[in-house]
């Protein structure tokens, strides 16, 4: 038997890898053929390295009909009878076998597969979380985008009432009631009935609330409540706030919590009033 | 039943005519193969073809794999690689003698219609390649691409013939160690 020596392993790599020149190939298949432990176990490692240089390949799949053309062809081709060897260039000579690795059971490339999927299976899941966050900050973000488009509509459209050509103001002024630091201003855009109050200073008293009123004809309807951010400023934006012809412009009372009661007319002090124009 | 236990099986299914033996490897497999015969080829026709053609081979020399030589996936590889390279090298040299030259490598596009394991799988080898000294990479790729004798490779890389033989060596260890060694006790 030959000895094994170190150069042996290079040509089991070239062996495995299918580009030993013939001289070498002949060299190690003699050696293989007395049975070398050591050689046979490294085959099966380059055979794994191999299959591995192959996976590397960029992804591709042929064409789904291929494969009923193949089993078409498989049908109608009979199978040799005798047992041959084909399609191994480096296949040993005949009549001694070579035995890649009796000491271990042999692998298929299946399990490679996946073996390095499972592999990667944890560092997919990291991943398929990471895309999850990115979805909902996404859909987040989205959500806020048509938040925000909405609030710019709705800015838009209550700008229309304030830049209205034929849009009426009315100033409100403080009546005796009411405290000096109050200040109130209306702008009506008749053609759409609608209406933008601003409000400062209108921070209630304890138990208290401003409700802001429509003066229409000869009546009073009310608008609501008015209720102030912490600085005591408010905006309102109302709609349907009465009839061009009706509307001359509001008034504001002060009223228990809640507003007056029923909502038919104030039942506290007017604190302010101010008519269109004047 | 392990994976070769499966394959071994298949194997046994189709040397006693069973087609559908063949269908469950071709499904297994073709994954595998065909972007190698791309790779080499660098037309999805051709390559298209030698799936088919080694297919066939497959069945009707089923009765010729022995498992001491190596494994169902091994033999499938080498089957494919080398009607690959038949190919490659007839095409080459009628394409020489017409004064063509060879066809730029394919772009790589994403295929879409390969699986997520598939393409990562790929991506990690890849990777695992990028990690070889470029030379080691160099001969591994040519030699098995290309299908250059390590003569021919030394010879096109300008480098000495032993030192092919042990970048080689280096190379595809290296590659094996992609793989978990646990799973071979």
């Amino acid at each position: 038997m030959s000895e094994h020596r170190d150069e042996h392993l290079d040509l089991c790599a070239g062996y495995a890898l299918g580009s030993l020149d013939a001289a070498d190939r002949q060299r190690l298949e003699a050696h293989l053929a007395e049975g070398c432990p050591v050689c046979q176990a490294a085959l099966g490692d380059f055979s794994l390295g191999t299959m591995m240089l192959a996976a590397s390949s960029p992804p591709a799949a042929p064409d789904p009909a291929l494969r009923e053309r193949v089993l078409s062809a498989v049908r109608a081709t009979p199978q040799s009878a005798s047992p041959e060897v084909r399609g191994a260039p480096e296949a040993p000579s005949r009549g001694r076998v070579i035995e890649m690795r009796p000491r271990r059971p042999a692998v298929g490339f299946g399990w490679v597969w996946a073996a390095a999927a499972a592999a990667l299976a944890v560092a997919t899941a990291v991943s398929w979380n990471a895309a999850g966050r990115v979805r909902d900050q996404l859909a987040n973000t989205r959500g806020q985008l048509v938040q925000a488009q909405r609030e710019l509509e709705e800015e838009r459209r209550w700008a229309a009432v304030m830049n209205a050509p034929d849009a009426r103001v009315a100033h409100l002024a403080i009546t005796p009631a009411g405290i000096a630091e109050l200040r109130a201003r209306a702008t009506y855009d008749p053609r759409t009935r609608s209406a933008v109050l601003v409000f400062e200073n209108f921070a209630a008293p304890s138990g208290k609330d401003y409700e802001l009123w429509a003066l229409r004809g000869a009546g009073v309807a009310s608008l609501g409540l008015i209720k102030p951010d912490a600085s005591g400023r408010a905006i309102l934006r109302l709609e349907n706030v009465g009839d061009p012809n009706e509307l001359a412009g509001f008034a504001i009372s002060l009223e228990p919590t809640g507003g007056s009661p029923g909502h038919v007319a104030p039942t506290g002090p007017v604190v302010m009033a101010g008519k269109f124009g004047v | 039943m392990s994976q070769h236990e499966r394959d071994l099986e298949c194997v046994r299914r189709m040397q006693a005519g069973d087609e559908r033996a063949l269908a469950e490897l071709y499904d297994r497999y073709t994954p595998l193969i065909y972007p190698v015969a791309l790779r080499i080829l660098r037309s999805a026709a051709d390559a298209e073809e030698v799936v088919q053609q080694s297919w066939l081979q497959v069945w009707k020399g089923a009765a010729g794999y022995d498992p001491r030589r190596g494994t169902v996936a091994a033999w499938l590889l080498t089957v494919a690689r080398s009607r690959a390279l038949d190919l490659y090298r007839s095409v080459a040299s009628r394409r020489r003698a017409e004064g063509q030259v060879d066809p730029e490598p394919l772009a790589r596009p994403e295929d879409p219609t390969t699986s997520v394991a598939q393409r990562q799988v790929s991506e990690r080898v890849r990777k695992a390649l990028e990690g070889l000294a470029p030379q080691q990479r160099q001969v591994l790729e040519i030699a098995y691409f290309e299908g250059l004798s390590q003569n021919e490779v030394a010879a096109r890389l300008n480098a000495p013939l032993g030192t092919v033989k042990s970048w080689t060596r280096q190379g595809l260890m290296r590659l094996r160690e992609l793989l978990p060694q646990k799973e071979w006790v």
